[in-house]
């Protein structure tokens, strides 16, 4: 068969005519690939995982108080305008070190906020957990759950029993199930809790919750923000924290100054809280994809070295193509198209082998327990994903064919011609 | 009648390994519709000078003129396209894509130049295989031809394009009487029928004597034209 571009036939041509290095490359090409998909797939659904977890277990934008390091004293506060020296000495913290003050009037005014689709009061607390003769320290938070269910999404990750509980049964608690295991209770096991500030709870154990934090679900237990009070001997209207839930969460950073400036507290943005996470997935996707171009150029050098022989074989052709009026370009365009088949070809088998490894390595249990706790290794299965690494693995092969391909249209058809 | 091909005081020098002159000061016209024959001892600059004339080799000095322009002046892509669509080039070692079938040798050139369809070129090609007797052979590999065959391949492929000239380097160098006798009435129906110019560089004394014009060389120079 003749074909309109004969570009494409010489191509493959000179590929048929050295099928096993075509081959060759072609695997250098697949397993580049293959391992884009599996290496890159594994670490970004990882973090998406991750992220979904950590992050999503963190408020859009929180609003707190710190504690003034260099209080101010009262009397200082005071007499602003005079230059005289006032000291005062073994000044203490205050009790309401920590205290958002006006807290229920702020969460009302942060409720009729359209940019917002959820606020929760927040108070928590240090405890020792008591169940028989099995102690644990640990944190209790304190919350109205029907809120914080809005922010957090509480209920989809009940182990057993039911967030509502913790509103009509008075004295309820949900467990992180870590720490359940810890302490060898059970759902309606009634369990004791102690604050750092001597006041114990008799409670009983009203769900079991498994965030996916190993850390969290180790140590935390959720509690009506009433009882958190009690524990930490306040009155009802103090919170520490004020959680928000926006609309758009990209909206968190600059939310986050304008809160500041209206309510006079702190304020954190999800990502800043979330700051150092980052920075390490930055590192992790780093060193990933520094090992997957290396591979990447290992393939490329594969397709370079055979592009380089057929060359060699060839040139009687490219001499015999020029002398009849085939241009350099045109010539190069049959030095590309051969590594785009190998590339294409090679980069198509690279996706396939590498969804399977995916999808094997995906089915394996695994049960891990670190950082986060997975039953199974999450991969990033998106298409978006495989086009970007077709797409990649595409670029590196047509940078390898790139240098053999000019080399070939620069090649002078007489020199080869009188050489024959 | 125009000249096709005109040249003033070409020359060119090889540097490599030594200093070499192989074409000094030529000075030669070729009119269309012109039937020539090249002819000199071996070494004497034959190949050399239609290398250069058919505008492959760009490294000469003085100046050719094709079809009333200045090649010196042309670019790499401007010379491949006057290539293409107005030589025709027959080297004197065959040179065929040996892992192609001969009608797809012979297409090459056309389907580059795209003027007419694909159906169009492999009519057309058929043809040009009809007149050097090699239809039957059409769909073989080249490189399972004879040398005679493939020599006459070349031939046909140079015809494909209608060029106003086409250059053969010895073209039946390979070929037996009767097939010598065929192509040199191919090139005279050329000349005639079609108006286009030949010129052959030929060690066979009586195919030249019976062209319109003899241009002898030596030792780079033309010393009869
Ligand atoms: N690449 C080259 N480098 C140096 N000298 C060369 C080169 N090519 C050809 N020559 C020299 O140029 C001269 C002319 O060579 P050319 O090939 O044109 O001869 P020719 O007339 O075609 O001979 P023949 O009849 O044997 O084909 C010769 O002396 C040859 O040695
Ligand atoms: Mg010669």
């Amino acid at each position: 068969m003749i074909q309109k571009t004969p570009v494409i036939r010489i191509a493959l041509t000179h590929l048929l005519a050295k099928k096993r290095q075509t081959i060759v490359a072609m695997l250098g090409v697949t397993f580049g690939i293959a391992i884009f998909i599996f290496q890159a797939g594994l670490m970004s659904g990882f973090q998406a995982y991750f992220i979904d977890e950590t992050v999503n277990t963190t408020a859009n934008i929180r609003i707190y108080n710190e504690a003034e390091k260099n209080r101010k004293s009262i009397l200082a506060k005071r007499d602003t305008a005079s230059s005289k020296w006032i000291v005062v000495q073994n000044q203490k913290p205050k009790d309401e070190l920590n205290k958002v003050k006006n807290g229920y009037q702020i969460i009302a005014a942060l409720e009729k906020d359209s940019r917002v689709s959820g606020v929760s009061p927040f108070l928590g607390s240090q405890a020792i957990f008591k169940v028989g003769i099995a102690q644990i320290a640990g944190r209790v938070s304190g919350v109205d759950i029907i809120k914080e269910n809005i922010l957090f999404d509480v209920s989809k990750n009940m182990r057993q029993g039911d967030i509502t509980k913790l509103q009509t049964i008075p004295n309820g608690i949900i467990l992180g199930d870590g720490l359940a295991d810890l302490l060898g209770a059970k759902m309606h096991d009634n369990i004791s809790i102690t604050s750092p500030l001597g006041v114990t709870l008799e409670m009983k154990i009203v769900g079991i919750n498994h965030s996916g934090l190993t850390e969290v679900d180790k140590s935390r237990a959720y509690i009506n923000i009433r009882n958190a009070q009690k524990l930490l001997k306040v009155d009802g209207s103090y919170i520490t924290d004020i959680n928000i839930k926006l609309k758009d969460f990209n909206q968190a950073e600059e939310l986050a100054k304008f809160y500041h400036q209206k309510f006079g507290f702190k304020t954190v943005d999800w990502k800043e809280a979330n700051a150092s996470v980052f920075s390490v997935f930055k590192i992790q996707n780093m060193v990933t994809y520094l090992i997957i171009a290396s591979i990447l150029i290992v393939s490329g050098f594969g397709i370079f070295n055979i592009l380089m022989m057929i060359i060699y074989e060839k040139m009687p052709d490219i001499a015999i193509l020029k002398a009849i009026g085939y241009k350099d370009s045109d010539i190069k365009k049959i030095f590309l198209t051969e590594s785009l088949i190998i590339g294409v070809l090679g980069g198509l088998l690279g996706l396939i082998i590498g969804f399977l490894m995916q999808k094997i390595a995906g089915s394996i249990r695994m049960d891990i327990k670190g950082f986060v706790s997975m039953e199974y290794l999450r991969f990033n299965t998106s298409p978006a994903f495989y086009l970007f690494a077709y797409i990649f693995g595409l670029v590196a092969t047509s940078i390898a064919g790139y240098i053999p391909a000019r080399k070939a249209a620069k090649m002078d058809a007489i020199d080869i011609i009188r050489s024959k | 009648m125009g000249n096709i091909i005109e040249t003033k005081n070409l020359s060119k020098s090889f540097h490599d390994p030594v200093e070499f002159q192989a074409l000094k000061n030529i000075n030669v016209s070729i009119k269309q519709g012109e039937f020539a024959a090249i002819v000199g001892s071996s070494g004497s600059g034959k190949s050399t000078l239609l290398y250069v004339l058919s505008t492959l080799d760009t490294d000469y000095t003085g100046h050719i003129f094709f079809d009333g322009d200045d090649l010196s002046l042309k670019s790499k892509n401007d010379l491949a396209e006057i290539r293409n669509e107005k030589i025709g080039f027959v080297f004197q070692f065959h040179y065929l894509l040996p892992e192609f079938t001969v009608l797809e040798n012979v297409c090459l050139p056309a389907l580059k130049l795209a003027k007419y369809s694909e159906a169009e070129i492999r009519e057309r090609a058929y043809q040009k295989l009809d007149l050097l007797g090699l239809r039957d052979q059409a769909l073989k590999k080249a490189n399972k031809l004879s040398g005679g065959q493939q020599q006459r391949v070349a031939i046909a492929r140079a015809l494909i394009n209608d060029p106003k000239i086409i250059f053969g380097d010895e073209p039946t160098g390979n070929l037996d009487s009767k097939n010598s006798e065929n192509v040199f009435e191919i090139f005279k129906e050329l000349k005639e029928k079609y108006n286009q110019s030949i010129v052959v560089v030929t060690h066979d004394m009586s195919f030249a004597e019976r062209t319109d014009r003899i241009i002898t060389l030596s030792d780079g120079e033309v010393v009869s034209q």
